[in-house]
C-alpha cells in the first residue's frame, strides 16, 4: 500500500505578504509588484512542502482573502458583501451576494497552475476549489434562481475551472465541502452536493480527485451519501473529533475510495503527538483495503501564524515518513 | 437626577462601536511601545467621548464605552492578565489580523482591566447606566492557543476566576449591569461545552448584586438552548435579526423565563433598517409570547464595530425610535 501527504489548503501569510498586500491596498505598490511578491512567497511555501516530502503541494493561496473570494471577484453577478463567521473559527469571510446567474470573466486556476506546477516538481500540484453546495449555502441568493439552480450555475463555472486546471498541468483536484460536516445537513442536501460534485469531475481523467469535508465529522447518513461520490478520494478531518471520526470510518469504511486522513491539527500551534497519530492511523488501517492512503492537515493552514504553518508542514512530512516505516507502506513523495 | 431607564423595552447596545481615529492611533502607539498603558488610557478617552455622544444623540438607554481601547475582544484581556503571551498574527478577515494570544502559564488577574474606562464613560453618560463588558472565559479559551494547561476545564475555571475578580472591581465602583460576551459558544454548540461554561459562569456571577447578562451571537445556539437556560444570569442578550428570529420557537418550547435582550438590527448589513422594520422585529418577538415588555430589551444583534460610524448611528437612532413606539403600543 502507498501512503502520501498533502496539506489541505491555504497557508498563513508571512509579514512580507501582509505588508505588500496592505501597501497595494493603499496604492503604494503596483499590481505587478504585488504579483511578483506573491509568487516569491508562494515559492517558499511550495519549497517547504516539497522538502517535507509531500507528494502533492498547494501554492498557499496567499492572495485569497477567503475560500470564495477569488471566484467571486472573477465572476459577474456576484459581489462580496458583509462579514460572517467562517464555521467555528475567529475568522470571517465576506458573504457572496448573487444578483443573477454568475458568469466567469476570467479563470482563477489555469494561470496559477501554469505558474506553479513546474515549481512544484517532483511533487504534483494540487488545485483546491470550494464545493458548489458550500458555496451556495454560504452565499446570499438575491437572484431569481432557486438554490438548486444557483448551485448548478456555480458548479458549471467550477467545472470550467477544473477542466482548465487539468489542461494546465494540475495533478490533483480537491473540492472542499466543509458545510457537509454541519449537524444540520440532511441526507437530501448531501445528495445534491454529491450530484454537483459529480457534475464537476464528470469528464476529468488522469488526475486524482478528492472530496474534502472538515471542521467536524459528517453525520453517518450524510457520510453514507458521500460514499456514492465519483471522486477518487474522501478526505475527513479526523483530529477535530477523533472518536466520532473513527466510529464513522470503522463502521462505514471509505466505500472503495482512497481515504485521506486529516491528522495534523491545523488549528493548534503545539507539536502534534506523532505516536498518538500513529495509533489512530493503526486503528484505521486494520480494516482498510485500498491501495493507497493520504495524510493531511485537519483544515487549511491559514488559521495559525505563518511560522507554525511551516512547522505543521514539516510535522506532516514527518508523520508520513513515520507511518510509512511503522506500517511498512510505500512512501510516495514524488508524482512527476 | 438619575436617569430613568424605561420600564418597557429599554434600549441598549452589545458593546463595541466603530473605532474612532484617536483610538486606532492610540492602539498603534501602545503596540509599538511609544506610549505607556497609563498614557494609552488617557489618549483613548476622547474616542470614548465621541461614542457616548453618539449613544446620547441616538437616545440609547444603557450604554458602553464602545470598547474603543480594545484592539480585539480577546487580545485586550490577554495582554492585561498574567499567564498569556501575545502570539503572532492570525488573520481575522481580508488582510486584517489579530495577535492570537497564547496561554503559557497559570492565568491570573493583575489589576483592573476595564475599570478606568467604565468610570470615565459613567462620568460622561449623563447618568445613563454603563455596562461593564467582559469577554467570557469560554471565548477567551477558544480563541487563544493553549500551551500550558492542555486541559480545557482547568483553563476555563482559572479564566473565570480572573473575570470574577474584574467583575468585583466593577461592582465595587457601582456597575449595575455586568455583561459577559461568549460569541464562541454558539460556534461549538455541544452540550459538554455548554455545561463547561455553566461551571465557569457560576464562579463569575455567584452572589453578585448587579444585573447579570450573557451575550451570545450567531452560530447554532438552538442546539444547546436546553443546556444554557439555567445559566446563572438575569438576561440573555441574543442575536436575532440576522437569523430571522429563528431562535424564538426554541425559547418558547424550552420555557425561557429570564429577560431577553434581542437583536433588531443586523450588524453585518450596511443597510439601515427603517423604524417600521424594527417595529416589526419587536412585534415578531412579542407575538412569540416569550417575554413581556418589562423583560424585553431592544438592541443590535452584536457589536457595531464593523460598521461605518454614520451607519451605526443611523441604526441606533431608528432602533431607539422603534422602541419608543413599541412602548406606546404594548
Amino acid at each position: 500500500m502507498r501512503v502520501w501527504g498533502s496539506v489541505l489548503g491555504g497557508y498563513a501569510r508571512s509579514r512580507f505578504v501582509r505588508r505588500v498586500l496592505r501597501d497595494f491596498e493603499r496604492g503604494l505598490v503596483a499590481f505587478s509588484d504585488l504579483e511578483r511578491s506573491i509568487v516569491e512567497a508562494s515559492s517558499v511555501i511550495i519549497g517547504a512542502q516539497v522538502s517535507a516530502g509531500l507528494a502533492y503541494v498547494v501554492d498557499g493561496l496567499l492572495d485569497w482573502h477567503d475560500i470564495f473570494r477569488s471566484f467571486v471577484s472573477s465572476w459577474r453577478n456576484v459581489t462580496p458583501t458583509g462579514l460572517l463567521r467562517y464555521f467555528d473559527n475567529n475568522f470571517f469571510y465576506r458573504i457572496p451576494l448573487f444578483t443573477g446567474e454568475p458568469e466567469a470573466t476570467r479563470l482563477v486556476w489555469p494561470p496559477r497552475v501554469r505558474l506553479y506546477s513546474r515549481l512544484s516538481e517532483p511533487s504534483g500540484f494540487k488545485v483546491v476549489i470550494p464545493g458548489p453546495f458550500t458555496f451556495t449555502s454560504m452565499s446570499i441568493n438575491a437572484s431569481k434562481a432557486s438554490f438548486g439552480e444557483l448551485a448548478s450555475s456555480i458548479a458549471r463555472l467550477l467545472e470550467s475551472e477544473v477542466r482548465g486546471a487539468v489542461e494546465s498541468g494540475a495533478s490533483m483536484i480537491q473540492i472542499d465541502e466543509p458545510i457537509l460536516s454541519d449537524p444540520d445537513i440532511k441526507k437530501d442536501d448531501a445528495i445534491m452536493a454529491v450530484e454537483l460534485i459529480n457534475s464537476i469531475i464528470r469528464d476529468i481523467k488522469g488526475v486524482k480527485t478528492i472530496l474534502s469535508v472538515y471542521f467536524d465529522v459528517p453525520s453517518s447518513s450524510v457520510y453514507e451519501v458521500l460514499l456514492n461520490s465519483r471522486v477518487d478520494c474522501l478526505s475527513l478531518d479526523i483530529i477535530d473529533a477523533p472518536k466520532r471520526a473513527l466510529d464513522l470510518i470503522l463502521g462505514r469504511g471509505f466505500g472503495g475510495h482512497c481515504g485521506v486522513l486529516g491528522l495534523i491539527n491545523a488549528r493548534t500551534i503545539y507539536d502534534d503527538d506523532i505516536s498518538r497519530l500513529e495509533d489512530i492511523f493503526g486503528s484505521i488501517i486494520k480494516g482498510y483495503s485500498g491501495e493507497e492512503i493520504g495524510l493531511t492537515t485537519s483544515t487549511w493552514l491559514d488559521l495559525i501564524p505563518y511560522d507554525y504553518s511551516l512547522r505543521k508542514t514539516k510535522l506532516l512530512g514527518l508523520l508520513v515518513e513515520r507511518i510509512a516505516r511503522s506500517f511498512n507502506l510505500e512512501h510516495v513523495w514524488r508524482v512527476s | 437626577m438619575a436617569y430613568s431607564v424605561p420600564r418597557k423595552f429599554p434600549t441598549t447596545i452589545v458593546g463595541s462601536y466603530p473605532k474612532m481615529p484617536q483610538a486606532l492611533e492610540a492602539i498603534k502607539k501602545r503596540k509599538s511601545g511609544e506610549i505607556s498603558e497609563e498614557e494609552f488610557k488617557e489618549i483613548v478617552k476622547p474616542a470614548i467621548r465621541e461614542v457616548v455622544e453618539d449613544y446620547l444623540w441616538a437616545g440609547v438607554d444603557i450604554i458602553s464605552d464602545g470598547e474603543q481601547a480594545r484592539e480585539d475582544m480577546v487580545v485586550y484581556f490577554a495582554e492585561r492578565m498574567r499567564g498569556y503571551s501575545i502570539g503572532d498574527w492570525v488573520r481575522v478577515f481580508d488582510n486584517e489580523y489579530f495577535r492570537k494570544p497564547i496561554v503559557i502559564g497559570r492565568v491570573e488577574w493583575i489589576s483592573p482591566m476595564t475599570l478606568d474606562h467604565w468610570l470615565y464613560t459613567t462620568s460622561i453618560s449623563q447618568d445613563r447606566p454603563v455596562k461593564g463588558i467582559l469577554t467570557g472565559p469560554y471565548t477567551m479559551m477558544e480563541w487563544s492557543f493553549d500551551l500550558y494547561y492542555r486541559d480545557r476545564r482547568e483553563l476555563i475555571i482559572d479564566l473565570a476566576k480572573v473575570i470574577r475578580r474584574e467583575v468585583e472591581e466593577l461592582i465595587k465602583a457601582g456597575a449595575q449591569y455586568i455583561q459577559v460576551d461568549e460569541p464562541a459558544l454558539s460556534t461549538r454548540p455541544w452540550r459538554e461545552d455548554a455545561e463547561l461554561l455553566k461551571e465557569a459562569l457560576d464562579i463569575i456571577f455567584k452572589g453578585l448584586e448587579a444585573k447579570r447578562i450573557i451575550h451570545i451571537c450567531f452560530g447554532r445556539l438552538e442546539r444547546i438552548i436546553p443546556y444554557i437556560l439555567d445559566y446563572p444570569v438575569d438576561q440573555f442578550d441574543l442575536e436575532m435579526k440576522n437569523s430571522n428570529f429563528r431562535l424564538l420557537p426554541y425559547l418558547k418550547e424550552y420555557g425561557f423565563n429570564k429577560e431577553l435582550a434581542f437583536g433588531v438590527v443586523d450588524v453585518h448589513s450596511f443597510q439601515v433598517e427603517s423604524i417600521r422594520e424594527i417595529e416589526e422585529a419587536i412585534d415578531t418577538v412579542m407575538r412569540a409570547d416569550i417575554v413581556n415588555p418589562e423583560k424585553a430589551y431592544v438592541k443590535p444583534d452584536c457589536g457595531l464595530k464593523r460598521l461605518p460610524r454614520d451607519i451605526a448611528r443611523a441604526k441606533l437612532k431608528n432602533m431607539v425610535e422603534a422602541a419608543r413606539r413599541a412602548r406606546e403600543k404594548y
